[in-house]
């Protein structure tokens, strides 16, 4: 079934099929209830639709599937629309492009009537998301052809084109063994994760996107020549700065996406392999081909490789990208694996029944993390101990603080991460960490995410939510409230290890008259905890209206 | 114009001048309607199709030629021939052409003919009460219809449209020692040509003109006429859309085109031969026409008149016995030819095997309730076309999303498609008027199905319209196929053709003007390269016609390499086959016949993997560059089979082949001593025949055991 806890379901007349947007992004899974359903029989595989509104073109896939089979596609569009251009040289859509694109999805919108699509997710990355027009655009979008646009932050095109990656290459060395460097060079940005053996454990969101760098080359009137050399220059900057964020030496593997690979693995086919798992380029072919490339200007470009124009003009920043991130790495090879955005898209459209949104990738999202706490030299095992019992605490209160399995996974990445201040001074270790992990990425977390994040660990001690806190109040209301709600569980579990020993190793909660009994099960000497435990129960107490009893469980020693 | 073009440099010693190759081929036709051994009404009707293919030859090619020259163009072409040089070569062949023509109409099939009781008369051969019979018709029907006009200064002469039959008369003048006065007067186009006097047998006709001219008194009473002729003029028929134009207006604009194409310029002036100089004098100079450009005729002007009389009923011992098409599916398959396309992929090869199942696949798409959409090109579709109404039937339910492109600009037949376009778009389907820039030639249906086991797509692909009257009459090959990648390219196709998506990258299609053209040039240079390594390289392929100066090159350098290439070229041929050096591997033949050829089939051997195609395209720039075509593969082994044996049995013709020289002529192929003849057209019909009758004594022995009566 589609509609889950985290969908809500939005249905619109227009047309002769009415289209059901599922929606995942984090913003909008809030405060949602579960709204079960019976499942429903499918004998046909049901056809669902991604549409993902990029910097360069909008693309439409159409696919089909059921619970059993991978999603088939059965058909693809493309129209070339630079929204990017306008975006980045001047901050806003102009109405030509808009008009463009509107047309193109009136098409689209036609194609998935065809098939009577229902399902479908439909996404605008930072061309549209940076546009100061982006709310009017969408609202003109759905006007036109009902379609529901999300605009989707960085994480979240990420964490779906690493879930298209990790189905392509399931099985691959390059997830398998070692780190790898996942390399996606959109027309907006570039999307890098590192992984080690799978797992993103570095990702963020970088100045490479082809048309972005196009744009800002734009009013520079070199020769050529001159124009490449400065976007050499440009993405070299771009690459030393992911290099300080990830040990890219270490990457053995290569792993790239994008129709700008594709076209340049087709014109190296000699020199290509094709496997199970995509296209392979090995490094020195690749690395002439991009100085061959280089050396011919876009107008030659569309005559000689036959290429549409808006692909020829981002064809030569989003190689050199690559190139240059691939030659600071160890590995010798390319791996171009039949995986993009809209890919990710259909497989979470497919596959919605077993659950999805972020909350499924909770191990990446922990690995993340906790290489961002390395990096801070956080105390593993206070951080480990504390988001243990935080967990232990969040799961037993559920009937009490009715939050979601997103918001678990909030609390315990703010756990892992809340005495990281202390890489700054341990004076005043809480606000450090909330200016820190405001700004630091998290493998799948959007801004937003991180910004709960940072004021849930900002509470862990001292002063509670004030209205003097701007970043807490930058949060809308229901948002704030969950900050609360999270933050006192955390104070709390945060208190139990206060002499950072673990010597709690679990805890019950239970209720007795009015007040909470916190049953701590540990060796040793618990007084520490008992006081911390009870002078830091007073956001808890100021939540959730009820007393908190400290009790040293049975099972001590 | 392809890259290449640019760069190449000027060799005519190894190129046919394309306008004299097309001329050579309507001579074919004519040897065809020569032909003593031929029934009488077969050589009429391939009179009529040389007089016809002239009409268009005329309107579009030799008016193409004289705009050339007009804006100062002599740059030559492939064959090094300027548009002025080309144009004396085509006047003087085509006087000879149309002198034989006529020599076979007037001295050996309108007489024959009249031996068999059809007889054209002029007037002056009835009898009295006849003639008097006729004059009460010309009185009640033809006199009103007409607009007598004499021209002088202060009335310019009239616009006439072309291909349209005049009179022109010289009248004595009003006084003395003035020139005489010329008058026109226009034969009504609406009226029936052939006349059929009151009181004569069945079929006896007179030509309206007579009619006319022998009352032409009675339209200018009081005036001495002194001489009358019959006059036809061909306009430049040339359609030039304004690229500029607003897309909306699209089939306003080309109305209005079709309105200004009677306005247009006037390429050649038919004439009775026994026309006096003076009143030529006056006609050429009004209708601004070089001598070069009058041709005298001896017989009847517009031969498109009797083809009515190919089709004349009871004549059946000077016609050609009927050749029916046989059916490729049992009547149970045809119920459901889904069903069989689930299991095998159809091969069909007109019109030896009936086009039916191709009507049937878009009307059984239309009423199935589980077809999503059907998306189709139709270019020339009939008039009373069972699949337009298939189409319009499945739009008019709102159920199916029903998309056609309709080419309207379909040489000739503009008019029609603009009615089925309307009628099309107003049953509620969503009706393409072309491409800019581009004629959709590509034959393709597509139909998307819900089935049990999800989406599935049925495509037919052909070399041929999707017309089933001419589908009897031109060689055609179609394919039906639900190949999955064939289905998601059609679809990309038909996304592309919309607008609503750029042009795809394809898995098994190839498609102009995107890829085809490159496509073609890469199989051609694999073979080239496979010769050079030393294996045994071959290309076999059919078309229509061979002008293309980059694939011709690319045919030069395989045949030096020691390709060995066979050509099944029907019309123009600007290759030059058997040349030292440069093709001597290649031979290239042509078959005219009771069928017009026009499949286009493409053999590859590439090292024993053999690859075949078929296509909507010929090696034509036009087809290359500035149409919308589309190739597919035939892959299952048995189709592959079915179409070579085919293709293969075109070189083994002994009858209706011509084999081209290295010198542009072409000779005709005899049985040798010994040999049988081979008719290629026949041994197909025949075969088909054949196969029908096998497949149903396989399937139609069946036991039945009794029972006992119980």
């Amino acid at each position: 079934m589609f509609v889950t806890a985290m969908s809500p379901l939005l249905v619109y007349a227009s047309g002769p099929f009415p289209l059901t947007r599922v929606s995942l992004s984090m913003a909008s899974a809030r405060q949602t209830d579960p709204s079960p359903e019976p499942p429903r029989v499918q004998e046909a595989p049901s056809v669902v639709a991604a549409v993902d509104m990029g910097a360069s073109a909008i693309r439409l896939v159409v696919a089909e599937a059921n619970a059993a089979h991978e999603p088939r596609v059965i058909e693809e569009a493309t129209r070339g629309v630079l929204l990017g251009k306008d975006t980045f040289s001047h901050g806003k859509l102009d109405a030509a492009t808009m008009e463009a694109t509107l047309k193109a999805l009136e098409g689209f919108r036609r194609i998935m009537d065809t098939y009577g699509v229902v399902h479908y997710r439909a996404v605008a990355t930072s061309a549209v998301r940076e546009a100061e027009n982006c709310d009017t655009f969408i609202d003109r979008i759905r006007l036109r052809t009902g379609l529901e646009v999300e605009v989707i932050d960085g994480s979240e095109e990420n964490r779906l084109t690493y879930v298209a990656v990790r189905s392509a290459l399931a099985g691959h060395e390059a997830l398998v063994e070692g780190d790898a460097l996942l390399v996606g060079v959109g027309g907006g940005s570039g999307d890098i994760s590192f992984l080690r053996k799978g797992e993103p454990i570095h990702s963020g969101i970088y100045a490479l996107g082809s048309v972005r760098l196009r744009q800002s080359l734009s009013s520079y009137h070199g020769s050529h020549e001159q124009k490449v050399r400065l976007l050499r220059r440009q993405i070299h900057n771009v690459v030393e700065d992911i290099r300080r964020e990830m040990p890219l030496r270490e990457a053995r593997h290569f792993i790239a996406l994008g129709t700008h690979l594709r076209f340049a693995a087709e014109r190296i086919s000699g020199e290509t392999h094709s496997t199970a798992h995509g296209l392979e380029i090995p490094k020195a072919p690749f690395l002439a081909f991009c100085d061959q490339i280089m050396a011919d200007d876009t107008e030659r470009l569309v005559e000689r490789e036959r290429l549409p124009q808006a692909e020829a003009e981002t064809l030569v920043p989003a190689l050199l990208a690559c190139r240059e991130l691939l030659v600071e790495t160890a590995a010798e090879k390319i791996v171009v694996p039949e995986a993009s955005l809209c890919g990710g898209l259909l497989l979470e459209l497919t596959r919605v029944e077993q659950g999805h949104g972020i909350e499924d990738f909770r191990r990446q999202v922990l690995a993340s993390a906790s290489a961002l706490g390395e990096k801070y030299r956080y105390d593993v095992s206070h951080a480990r101990n504390v988001a243990h019992l935080a967990m232990r605490l969040f799961d037993q209160m559920r009937p009490e603080h009715g939050l979601s399995d997103r918001h678990r996974l909030l609390l315990e990445v703010a756990a892992l991460l809340h005495d990281v201040g202390i890489y700054v001074n341990l004076k005043g270790h809480h606000k450090h960490a909330e200016y820190l992990l405001s700004v630091s990425e998290v493998f799948g977390l959007s801004r937003e995410d991180m910004t709960i994040v940072a004021c849930v660990a900002r509470y862990h001690r001292r002063a509670t939510p004030q209205k003097s806190h701007l970043t807490y109040m930058s949060l809308d209301r229901d948002t704030r409230v969950g900050v609360n709600k999270l933050a006192s569980i955390l104070r709390l579990a945060n208190a139990l290890d206060a002499d950072h020993l673990q010597k709690i190793k679990d805890v019950r909660l239970s209720f007795e008259e009015g007040t909470w009994v916190v049953e701590a099960e540990g060796a040793g000497d618990l007084t520490m905890e008992r006081l911390a435990s009870l002078s830091r129960s007073d956001l808890l107490t100021e939540v959730f209206g009820r007393r908190i009893a400290f009790r040293e469980g049975p099972g001590r020693i | 114009m392809s890259p290449a073009a640019k760069t190449r440099k000027k060799e005519p010693e190894l190129f046919f001048n394309r306008e004299l190759s097309w001329l050579a081929f309507n001579g074919r036709v004519l040897e065809e309607a020569m032909d003593t051994s031929s029934p009488l009404l077969e050589r009429l009707k391939f009179a009529v199709i040389v007089a016809s293919n002239l009409d268009e030859f005329f309107m579009v090619r030799v008016a193409a030629l004289k705009h050339d020259v007009d804006e100062g163009d002599t740059a030559p072409d492939s064959a090094g021939l300027t548009p002025g040089q080309q144009l004396t070569a085509i006047s003087q062949r085509a006087h000879e052409m149309v002198e034989r023509l006529y020599k076979g109409i007037a001295d050996e099939i309108l007489p024959g003919l009249a031996s068999h009781g059809i007889r054209m008369l002029p007037v002056g051969d009835l009898d009295t009460a006849q003639r008097s019979l006729l004059a009460r018709y010309f009185a009640d029907e033809v006199h009103p219809a007409l607009t007598p006009l004499a021209i002088d200064v202060s009335r310019p002469f009239p616009h006439l449209a072309s291909l349209s039959l005049n009179l022109a008369l010289l009248l004595s003048p009003p006084n003395e020692g003035e020139p005489p006065r010329l008058a026109v007067v226009q034969v009504p186009g609406r009226l029936p040509r052939l006349v059929r006097p009151p009181g004569a047998d069945g079929n006896t006709y007179v030509f309206l003109e007579d009619v006319i001219r022998a009352e032409l008194p009675t339209l200018f009473p009081g005036q001495t006429l002194l001489e009358s002729t019959v006059f036809r003029i061909s306009r430049d028929a040339e359609m030039e859309l304004d690229d500029e134009g607003d897309t909306g207006n699209y089939l306003e604009v080309l109305e209005e085109e079709l309105r200004k194409r009677r306005r247009s310029r006037t390429v050649r002036l038919e004439v009775d031969a026994g026309v006096s100089d003076t009143l030529l004098a006056r006609l050429t100079e009004r209708l601004g026409v070089d001598a070069d450009d009058v041709y005298r005729m001896r017989g009847p002007m517009d031969l498109r008149a009797l083809a009515g009389l190919v089709e004349l009923p009871s004549l059946e011992h000077i016609r050609d016995a009927p050749w029916k098409p046989v059916a490729v599916l049992d009547p149970a398959d045809m119920e459901d030819p889904f069903a069989v396309l689930d299991q095998r992929d159809i091969l069909i090869h007109q019109p030896y095997e009936s086009f039916d199942p191709v009507v049937q696949f878009v009307a059984r798409a239309a009423e199935d309730p589980d077809v999503l959409a059907i998306k189709q090109t139709l270019y020339r579709a009939s008039g009373d076309s069972p699949i337009v109404q298939a189409l319009a039937r499945a739009a008019d339910q709102g159920r199916k999303q029903v998309t056609v492109l309709v080419e309207l600009m379909a040489r000739f037949d503009e008019q029609s498609n603009i009615r089925w376009a309307r009628e099309l778009e107003e049953s509620g389907a969503h009706v393409i008027y072309g491409i800019r820039g581009y004629k959709t030639h590509a034959k393709i249906c597509l139909v998307v199905r819900r089935g049990r086991q999800g989406i599935r797509r049925y495509v037919h692909l052909g070399t041929g319209n999707y017309n089933e009257r001419t589908a009897r009459i031109y060689t055609d090959f179609g394919l039906m196929t639900a190949d999955q990648d064939i289905g998601e390219d059609a679809s990309a196709f038909f996304n592309a053709l919309t607008g609503y998506s750029d042009p795809p990258r394809m898995k098994k299609l190839a498609m102009a003007p995107t890829t085809l053209r490159d496509r073609f040039l890469r199989l051609i240079e694999r073979e080239r390269r496979r010769a050079e390594a030393g294996q045994a390289a071959e290309i076999r392929a059919k078309m229509n016609s061979l002008v293309d100066e980059d694939v011709i090159r690319a045919l030069y350098d395989a045949s030096r390499a020691g390709v060995k290439i066979r050509l099944n070229v029907r019309g123009i041929c600007c290759l030059r086959p058997g040349l030292k050096g440069a093709s001597e591997t290649i031979e290239v033949v042509s078959i005219v016949d009771r069928f017009l050829e026009h499949a286009r089939v493409f053999y590859f051997r590439n090292g024993g993997d053999e690859e075949i195609y078929l296509a909507s395209a010929d090696w034509m720039p036009r087809n290359l560059d500035r149409r919308i075509e589309l190739m597919f593969p035939v892959e299952s082994k048995e189709l592959q089979q079915k179409v070579m044996s085919a293709l293969d049995s075109m070189f083994l013709d002994n009858v209706k082949s011509r084999w081209l020289q290295s010198d542009g002529s072409y000779k005709r192929r005899k049985p040798g001593k010994g040999e049988e003849p081979f008719r290629v057209q026949l041994h197909l019909y025949r075969e088909a025949q054949r196969t029908l009758e096998r497949a149903r004594a396989s399937a139609g022995i069946t036991f039945e055991p009794l029972d006992g009566g119980r």
